[in-house]
């Protein structure tokens, strides 16, 4: 696939892009290398595979990553209880070798996303989201699967895979990842987007929502992504969040008495909120010499 | 391409400029370099540089050299022209400032790096400098050699350490152009009010991760040897019974008694406050600890008071510690003597202060009695190590116990993990 078709599929998924975003995925696409993809919370690091699922048209296959994560739960399981079954059942057998040899087969094999993306017949999209917050452990045991795209089973030996699929691992940066899995990565460091982007996002996502709106939306984000103050940066998510809701709630125009009604779809704890309600009150105190009653409709975003 | 063979030595050394600069790139990032060349093609520079990053660059901090290395090298034929004609008249004028350093600081015992510090100083800076030694040098060989010549060379000194800190600063815009690295990387006091905050809630983030870091990895560390016979029955009813894994008993883990003695005169309070609140959320490192806070006297503070920045600074100045002078003497010996004695074979004593103190003779005294009684004792120094040659109280209390450079949140993490780890 070539860079103009990848961006001809991406404008098809509905997906707002930029040119570095599509040049780096077509860089991973083309090298078959793993794309790391960092970023704050909520800047659409996720997204990123559903689109490529979608664009590729390929199976997503999804591992949510978390303390504690092994191989049983993210590689393979055998099944036990199914194993002792067959055990019992074939209890009298004679070939007692070919019964051990059956209990760890296919039959008895659970298998788990990562095992699943390499067996899958047609390649697929294999999304490894939040590495950072599994183990270092399981880390190490990802790097022989992202440079070899092989896993070895103790009782069953190595397997190879049968189709390559897009891996794409995300990370809020919780903590440092080795150096060796970033080797083996593209890297991707996406931003919260500027003004016009989330106003093009707001307007593929809601386009039922009234422009002007979408642009105070925008605005608004923005300014309170940049205050200092400001703890829990508003994710894009909750800027489309915030959209939809004012516009079910029936407003049409971004006033300070909507923004303090509607502030909690896109600021989620109360440090944050007071802040906000701190710089409202200053701005309504100040900035245009009418109290909030006599304010004329203009907004202080 | 029409030249394969050119853009792979060009880009060979590109990765070697890359590795000068720091970043992990080996033979496999230059190979698909090339590859991927071969697909973008090379019309468009943004779109070349943004392949080549993906390619070299693994992390954020590695985005940002990358891109510098990047614009300084795949430049115009004209910009490279006027490049090193400026970098040649820049080399001129070094060599002048070089030479002008060597005759100015003959015979003045400044080492060869102090020396390149003077000629990075500007004309004007040198010009005033030489002005007052001219003023003065007509005053040696008078009443009392030795006092001129020690003046004349501790204001050379100290112009050079100021231009060593304008060096450094200089440094350390590229840290801050990312903002979430940037107070990462930032001298601790200098953050401003509004940066608190966001300071803050890094350090909580930081510690949440060495605290879970310290977790697995004690979890993970080997079983004592015995079995647990109850989590090895439960486990064993998964598989009907059979005992198909053992579980063992968990060795138990000794954490340390911390004590830290904090510096809450004038320029540490800030310092103060953000070292004690990040070594108090690693609940990993210690099993307990008790915190007194010394300016010209010492006391003890509660838990209580550590709880936020404003009762911190309440009770400091409740306890009337706060705008004195730092007397770190008469706080170690209150730590040696105090009963119950809060040092003991078992304590890491941690000192968190700048080494400025009077009566520095009885505060050495005091610390060496205090090592003795302690198991550990940890100098937690908010000076950068670069600047420790300058300051002599450094020096003389950097002999008698392990200091730690912390003067930014980054230093302050890996001092913690450190300290929690060993």
């Amino acid at each position: 696939m070539e860079l103009t078709e990848l961006k001809q599929e991406l404008d098809q998924a509905n997906y707002i892009y930029d040119d570095t975003l599509a040049t780096t995925l077509y860089v991973a696409l083309k090298l078959g290398r793993p794309l790391l993809i960092e970023g704050a919370a909520g800047v659409g690091k996720t997204e990123v595979a559903k689109v490529m699922a979608a664009a590729l048209d390929r199976e997503l296959v999804r591992m949510q990553c978390y303390e504690g994560l092994d191989e049983s739960k993210a590689l393979y399981e055998w099944n036990y209880q199914k194993q002792l079954l067959s055990i019992q059942v074939n209890m009298s057998s004679e070939d007692k070798d070919a019964l051990t040899k059956s209990l760890f087969s296919d039959e008895y094999l659970l298998e788990r996303p990562l095992l699943k993306s390499i067996r899958s017949r047609r390649p697929v999209v294999l999304l490894i989201d939040e590495i950072d917050k599994a183990d270092e452990e399981f880390e190490a045991f990802l790097l022989e699967l992202l440079s070899d795209m092989q896993v070895s089973i103790p009782e069953v030996g190595t397997i190879r895979a049968n189709t390559v699929p897009f891996v794409v691992l995300t990370s809020n940066r919780a903590r440092p990842l080795s150096e060796a899995l970033r080797r083996r990565c593209a890297y991707l460091y996406i931003e919260y987007p500027d003004v016009e982007k989330e106003l093009a996002i707001l307007r593929a996502k809601l386009p039922h929502v009234d422009d002007r709106l979408c642009h105070q939306v925008a605005l608004a984000v923005a300014k309170l992504r940049s205050s200092e103050a400001i703890l829990k940066k508003p994710s894009i998510a909750e800027s489309l969040d915030w959209a939809a809701a004012l516009d079910a709630l029936g407003i049409r125009e971004l006033t300070p008495d909507a923004l303090r009604q509607t502030a909690g779809f896109v600021l989620k704890n109360a440090e944050d909120l007071n802040v906000f309600d701190q710089e409202q009150e200053e701005d309504h105190a100040c900035s245009c010499g009418h109290h909030d009653h006599h304010c004329g409709g203009h907004h202080h975003v | 391409m029409s030249d394969g063979g050119v853009y792979s030595e060009k880009l060979s050394y590109f990765s070697r400029m890359l590795r000068r600069e720091g970043l992990s790139v080996g033979p496999q990032e230059t190979a698909d370099a090339c590859e991927i060349l071969t697909h973008v093609g090379l019309e468009d520079r943004e779109s070349v540089k943004t392949a080549l990053r993906t390619v070299y660059a693994k992390s954020r901090e590695e985005q940002l050299t990358f891109d510098r290395v990047f614009d300084g090298f795949f430049i115009s034929e004209e910009a490279m022209r006027e490049q090193a004609k400026r970098q040649m008249e820049k080399e001129q004028q070094m060599a002048e400032a070089r030479q002008e350093a060597r005759e100015d600081l003959q015979g003045t015992g400044f080492s060869e790096q102090q020396k390149e510090l003077y000629a990075a100083m500007s004309a004007e800076q040198r010009q005033r400098l030489r002005d007052i030694k001219k003023k003065f040098d007509k005053d040696l060989g008078r009443n009392n050699p030795g006092l001129y010549g020690n003046f004349i060379h501790s204001v050379f000194a100290r112009a050079m350490l100021e231009q060593q800190m304008l060096m450094e600063n200089a440094g350390a815009d590229v840290a801050e152009l990312d903002p979430e690295l940037g107070l990462l990387y930032r001298d601790i006091g200098q953050f401003k009010d509004v940066e608190i905050p966001k300071a803050i809630h890094i350090i909580q983030d930081i510690s949440r991760k060495i605290n879970g870091e310290l977790t697995a990895k004690r979890k993970n560390k080997a079983h004592s040897g015995k079995l647990d016979f109850r989590r090895t029955i439960r486990k064993g009813l998964e598989t009907g019974g059979s005992l198909y894994r053992l579980k063992y008993r968990r060795k138990r883990q000794r954490k340390k008694h911390l004590v830290l003695l904090c510096d809450v005169s004038g320029s540490m309070m800030q310092f103060s406050e953000f070292a004690l609140r990040f070594i108090q959320s690693l609940n990993q490192a210690s099993d307990s600890s008790r915190v007194f806070l010394f300016s010209e006297s010492v006391t003890e503070a509660d838990a209580f008071s550590l709880q936020n920045m404003d009762l911190f600074r309440q009770f400091v100045r409740d306890q009337n510690i706060y705008g004195k002078g730092t007397d770190l003497g008469t706080a170690l010996s209150h730590l040696c003597t105090a009963k119950p004695a809060p040092l003991g074979a078992a304590t890491t004593l941690l000192i968190l202060s700048d080494t400025k103190t009077i009566d520095q003779p009885r505060a050495i005294a005091a610390l060496q009695e205090a090592k003795r009684q302690a198991g550990k004792v940890i100098w937690l120094n908010p000076i950068p190590e670069s600047k420790w040659g300058y300051i002599r109280s450094v020096q003389v209390f950097s002999n008698v116990c392990t200091m730690v450079s912390c003067s930014t949140l980054h230093d302050l993490a890996q001092a913690c993990k450190r300290l929690a780890d060993s």
